[in-house]
């Protein structure tokens, strides 16, 4: 019964890892090009130690700013209010949500095991716009992670959905709060001194 | 006597859903697609939600999400305070401990066993938006998992990605059939709702079997230990905390403003849920 089990078992997960490949698109190779390097660095043995870590913090971060687009996702986050900012006010927005981010996320990329990416299917939104659909499998769970990358001389990430959760939509509300009582200088100020 | 405590907390409920029908208004989500019968992978299903995004104007005004009214705000804000205080500080020390003693494979099969058990909420609810192939999946889930994954201990159905697990509710069918989401509310102990969402749980309860195994129509008679339904559902929110902090600290500790991230990200949640 015990063997029987196991085969049915060890059968079907086979069957999931055979089927789970999707069509990739532009958007997609791009992302998983990216991936695949920040991956590539996180599994890399030289950075294993501490000593190291300085220097892969460096590295990912200037692998992720290659695949994100801060400015538009800092765009989008604001919203109808980005204007209401002035260019050199964006400029220090910009600086300060990217800080909050990196050093948010940062720590969750850097307690990567060996979690997998499955790349499972790419939208096209129009203009230019692509959004592709992931799933990060490990340790019992499953993420579902989707991507919306816009074509501006190359792919770049706007946007990260993650259980249907988008990103920018999460901190555009929590921005058009602060901005209904608060000037934009006071809200780069809450950005900046947030370090969690 | 006791067992009248219940059946009236139900109909308070079902007195306010009647609200929430006629407060109801827009709904802003493409309705799930029937006809996708053919798709092979349960996450195909996730398409409709994201198109109204593709339309937009160079300015980022991206209008793809309504706000959900909070005339409750204060309210909501001091019980907000409240849950915050009580999980995240008072109890997520007694999760910890917990997740330290009891090794994970312990606490998923004891989520699983559960949510095994209330297979008919998700079944019932997949039946009710005519979604017959998630409640075949549903079903096709109860079976295997109740034989082979002993008792629903053991997901083994979860290896075939087309028996992926659901997580079907009264408040995603009330979305489905076009009901919004009412008003924010904040429950004490119980989080982040909505008034659909609230209406919902009243439904889910009727759905439980542990509500007609101890609850007040149970076949058990009028002395029937009717507690047990709730510490076993009290049980199952406690075992399951350790990887609900963890959720909530995903929303909370990169947050500006805490309220609102929750507040939307419990509504974008919802809204995803009843998309698919």
């Amino acid at each position: 019964m015990q063997r029987f089990m196991s085969c049915l078992v060890l059968f079907l997960i086979l069957m999931s890892a055979t089927v789970s490949r999707a069509s990739a698109g532009p958007a997609t190779d791009t992302l998983s090009q990216s991936v695949d390097r920040i991956i590539g660095l996180l599994s890399d043995p030289a950075y294993k130690n501490q000593e190291s870590r300085p220097g892969l913090r460096v590295k990912l971060i200037a692998s992720i700013a290659e695949i994100f687009d801060m400015k538009e996702l800092s765009r989008r986050a604001l919203g109808a209010e980005w204007n209401k900012f002035s260019p050199e006010q964006q400029d220090r927005f910009v600086k300060a949500f990217g800080t909050l981010l990196e050093n948010t996320y940062l720590d969750k990329i850097e307690s990567y095991t060996d979690e997998k990416v499955q790349y499972l299917k790419e939208q096209d939104l129009g203009d230019g716009k692509a959004e592709v659909a992931t799933k990060v499998v490990g340790r019992g769970k499953e993420i579902p992670i989707s991507y919306r990358l816009v074509d501006r001389s190359g792919w770049k990430v706007y946007d990260v959905i993650i259980e249907g959760v988008s990103l920018v939509q999460n901190y555009r509300s929590q921005f058009g709060q602060i901005l209904m009582n608060e000037s934009p200088d006071a809200l780069i100020a809450k950005i900046s001194t947030k370090r969690s | 006597m006791i067992a009248a405590l219940p059946r009236k907390c139900i109909l308070i409920l079902l007195v306010l859903s009647v609200l929430a029908s006629t407060g109801c208004h827009h709904r802003n989500q493409t309705g799930k697609d029937i006809g996708k019968v053919a798709q092979p992978t349960a996450t195909a299903a996730q398409a409709p939600a994201v198109t109204p995004a593709a339309a937009e104007a160079p300015v980022p005004a991206e209008a793809s999400y309504g706000p959900v009214a909070d005339p409750l705000y204060h309210w909501n804000k001091f019980w907000f305070g409240f849950n915050h205080l009580f999980y995240s500080g008072l109890m997520r020390p007694i999760a910890v401990s917990y997740a330290f003693v009891v090794p994970k494979p312990v606490r998923s099969g004891l989520t699983n066993a559960y949510q095994n058990f209330i297979f008919p909420i998700r079944f019932l609810n997949a039946l009710l938006q005519m979604d017959f192939k998630k409640a075949s999946k549903e079903f096709g889930r109860f079976m295997l998992n109740s034989t082979l994954g002993i008792g629903g201990l053991v997901d083994v159905a979860k290896a075939d990605p087309n028996l992926a697990p659901g997580n079907e509710d009264f408040g995603q069918t009330l979305g489905f059939y076009g009901i919004g989401d009412g008003i924010y509310i904040v429950w004490p102990f119980l989080g982040p709702s909505t008034l659909r969402d609230t209406v919902g749980m009243a439904g889910d309860a009727v759905a439980n079997p542990l509500t007609w195994i101890f609850g007040p129509w149970s076949i058990g008679g009028e002395d029937n230990p009717w507690y047990w339904s709730y510490i076993i559902k009290g049980g199952d929110v406690f075992n399951n905390l350790p990887n609900r902090l963890e959720a909530y600290d995903s929303v909370v500790k990169p947050a500006v403003d805490p309220y609102t991230a929750v507040k939307d990200a419990y509504i974008q949640y919802r809204r995803n849920a009843i998309s698919q």
